[in-house]
């Protein structure tokens, strides 16, 4: 007799929303083919550190489960603060840290569990993990999920509508903020390398600026069209700047040499202040800034950050997380593992992690949205290079 | 160990840096090892976190994909190093988990140090040769030779051989030590060392635990313990001092009951907590978690040197 295929689903670390429509799309395409789903708790920590749960760290993702979860709450499964089975943080008997690899380990507890296959809902570096497990020789697929909707592999990743719902929301608050103090609101959104947030939401509302990684922004440039768009009627204005967004004149927003001998001994140099890595809340603060040296009106930033990671997902969201989920099942079913799952609307497809890792989804490959931006009235800040 | 044996131990080093005046008495030349046993957030040298050899990335050095790019073929590792398509620029970036598998012969083949390894192995000879360059400025100075790292205990064949062969040379011998090691280990390497520096960064186990990876009370056992083997060695305190987390009244009083009745230790100093390491966080992709804390201020620092000199019995001018 045949041995029932057993399949493994966990999530990476950070919370998308849509993580349990994923796990009903995944559970009842794997019933469909009688096949066994269990998901993993807190990423890989289930299968790691059984010992720490009371359920052995494995969950059986049922039909009977599926039909009693709740498609828009907190995932069942949970995720860790680090996925990262080649780099585990531990104490060891000696009360030393260490960092160790304990992909090995996991590979064999694998084996133990009778696991034929894991499905990883990652982002970021998960794919890149993934892929390095997949070289030790376990069969994984990957499902994307970025609110910024930056993989390119895919043209939606789930997370990303439900983030812009809300980033829309808040941006409507904020123009509302803006207008009755008649301050000129600057506000940070989630787009470390690709501005599909800011942009999206931006034409949504109807703002004035978005400023794009993909576009480095002239300081004048948008001082210029700001002062245009905020005559004596309309003594507010509303910027929408993603994370990762550039000044493209201006030194400050250039990274500098590192001074790495200076710095080894602590002591033994002056200071060293400029070595402030940009992180999130920087891009608004400096443009901001910027703009109260060059306008009349005041500016306000506001950094919308993580929140947008989180809540309920959208309806497209959930609908998509159920085709993934789905997805997955079909990739493995057909032998596509060691891929991504991929929507490319009608079609779900799958592309080799190999090809999908480090392509990052930018605007500049998509230059109808920028004309549409423009002939909206938005200012860029800059042109697309 | 004979000196023969000893000269061939090998090590895994950080970096040697000449013409320190902060690191023990004197001018001196400090050694930084690699690996550490403690994780504490506020580190200034990252790069020696890891006892393993470790590749850097500095994006600025970087000449970029038209120009060079090659780190964007082989031999470097398949998707190591990538462009991003519709970047505003042909900047490489680098995906830190492929790219891990870059050694020093790879990292050769950048031609502008963009990509350069954190650590190389050494033997004590070749060290001590480096460090005997300055023994003019040793002896004029009383300095010598300062182990640092990482933590050094954590190599403690090695730490031991080349002090031990420092000794031989006439050469003054301190360690830098957060002491977070089996009491073997700096029972092997303290036996030669003239002056230990030794840290006190947090007194209280479960804050030491949140802001240090571990609580202190192995520390704290072996400092007691190496106070008393060691007595003519001589102890210096240390507290690296970090708004809110540890540059209070309550810290500095708990160190002095811990090291005044042991006469050995001969000062205590603190080391106000300075951002020299952010930089390096960039370098190896990794998050600066404290990059809001701000310095201490010049008041605080003195409130509590205050203190610190009337433990000691000297007034604070003295002590300038």
């Amino acid at each position: 007799m045949t041995k029932k295929k057993r399949i493994a689903i966990n999530e990476a670390s950070g919370f998308v929303p849509g993580l349990n429509a994923v796990l009903s799309g995944a559970a009842k395409a794997a019933h469909g083919l009688d096949w066994e789903l269990v998901g993993i708790r807190d990423g890989f920590d289930g299968l790691l550190y059984p010992e720490r749960y009371d359920d052995g760290g494995l969950v059986a993702i049922t039909p009977r489960l599926i039909d009693t979860i709740d498609p828009t709450g907190q995932d069942i499964l949970g995720q860790a603060p680090r996925v990262d089975p080649f780099h585990v943080r531990q104490v060891d008997e000696d009360n030393m840290v260490q960092e160790v690899d304990l992909s090995d380990h996991l590979l064999e507890r694998f084996k133990a569990e009778g696991i034929d296959a894991l499905i990883s809902v990652a982002g970021g570096r998960g794919p890149t993990i993934l892929y390095k497990l997949h070289r030790k020789g376990l069969d994984t697929v990957c499902i994307p999920r970025s609110v910024e909707n930056d993989v390119a592999a895919t043209d939606v990743s789930f997370g990303f509508n439900s983030a812009l719902s809300f980033t829309i929301d808040m941006l409507d608050r904020a123009r509302q903020a803006a207008r009755s103090a008649r301050q000129i609101g600057v506000v940070e959104v989630l787009g470390s390398q690709a501005g599909w947030l800011a942009l999206q939401s931006g034409i949504a509302v109807g703002a004035d600026a978005v400023l794009i990684p993909e576009i480095p922004y002239r300081i004048d440039h948008l001082v210029a069209s700001l002062k245009e768009k905020t005559a004596q009627n309309r003594p507010y204005g509303l910027v929408v700047v993603a994370s990762g967004a550039t000044c493209a004149d201006n030194s400050q927003a250039e990274e500098k040499p590192s001074t790495y001998q200076a710095s080894l001994s602590p002591l033994t140099s002056g200071d060293t202040s400029e070595h402030v890595i940009q992180q999130s809340g920087s891009a608004a603060n400096f443009v901001a800034n910027e703009l109260q040296r060059h306008l009349a009106a005041e500016t306000h930033p506001v950094v919308l950050g993580d929140w947008s990671r989180c809540g309920s997902p959208s309806a497209v969201d959930r609908q998509l997380a159920l085709i993934y989920g789905a997805g997955a099942i079909k990739a493995l079913n057909s032998g596509n593992t060691n891929h991504i799952v991929v929507f490319r609307p009608p079609d779900i497809e799958f592309v080799t992690l190999a090809e999908a890792i480090n392509d990052v989804r930018t605007i500049s490959s998509q230059r109808g949205i920028l004309r549409i931006a423009r002939s909206l009235g938005i200012c860029l800040g800059g042109e697309p290079q | 160990m004979s000196k023969e044996n000893r000269g061939s131990i090998t090590g895994r080093v950080l970096n040697i840096q000449r013409y320190c005046s902060h690191d023990g008495p004197g001018i001196r030349t400090t050694v930084f090892l690699k690996g550490c046993s403690l994780r504490c957030k506020w580190c200034s040298n990252p790069e020696s976190i890891s006892p393993k050899f470790e590749v850097a990335f500095d994006g600025p050095k970087c000449l970029g994909a038209k120009e060079c790019g090659a780190c964007l073929k082989d031999p470097f590792p398949q998707g190591g190093f990538y462009v991003i398509d519709g970047a505003p620029d042909d900047k490489v970036h680098i995906n830190w988990d492929l790219a891990s598998e870059v050694d020093a012969e790879l990292a050769a083949l950048c031609p502008t140090d963009a990509i350069t390894m954190f650590g190389e192995e050494m033997t004590v000879d070749q060290v001590i040769d480096e460090v005997e360059r300055d023994a003019s400025f040793y002896r004029n100075t009383g300095g010598g030779i300062t182990l640092s790292g990482g933590e050094c205990m954590l190599q403690p064949e090695f730490s031991a051989a080349l002090l031990e062969e420092a000794h031989s040379r006439g050469i003054n011998t301190a360690v830098e030590t957060a002491g977070n090691v089996p009491w073997r280990f700096m029972e092997q390497v303290l036996q030669h060392v003239d002056t230990v520096q030794h840290d006190h960064k947090i007194t209280i186990p479960e804050r030491h635990k949140k802001w240090c990876g571990v609580d202190n009370t192995r520390i704290l056992e072996n400092f007691k313990r190496a106070y008393e083997t060691f007595p003519d060695a001589d102890f210096i305190a240390r507290t690296p001092l970090i708004p809110g987390v540890n540059d209070d009244e309550e810290h500095v009083r708990a160190v002095l009951d811990f090291i005044r009745p042991h006469k050995n230790v001969i000062d205590y100093e603190l080391l106000p907590y300075m951002r020299f390491g952010m930089s390096k966080y960039q370098l190896l992709g990794e998050l600066y978690e404290l990059k809001d804390f701000k310095e201490p201020t010049k008041e605080s620092i003195a409130r509590l040197e205050a203190i610190i000199d009337e433990a000691f019995g000297r007034s604070s001018k003295d002590a300038e």
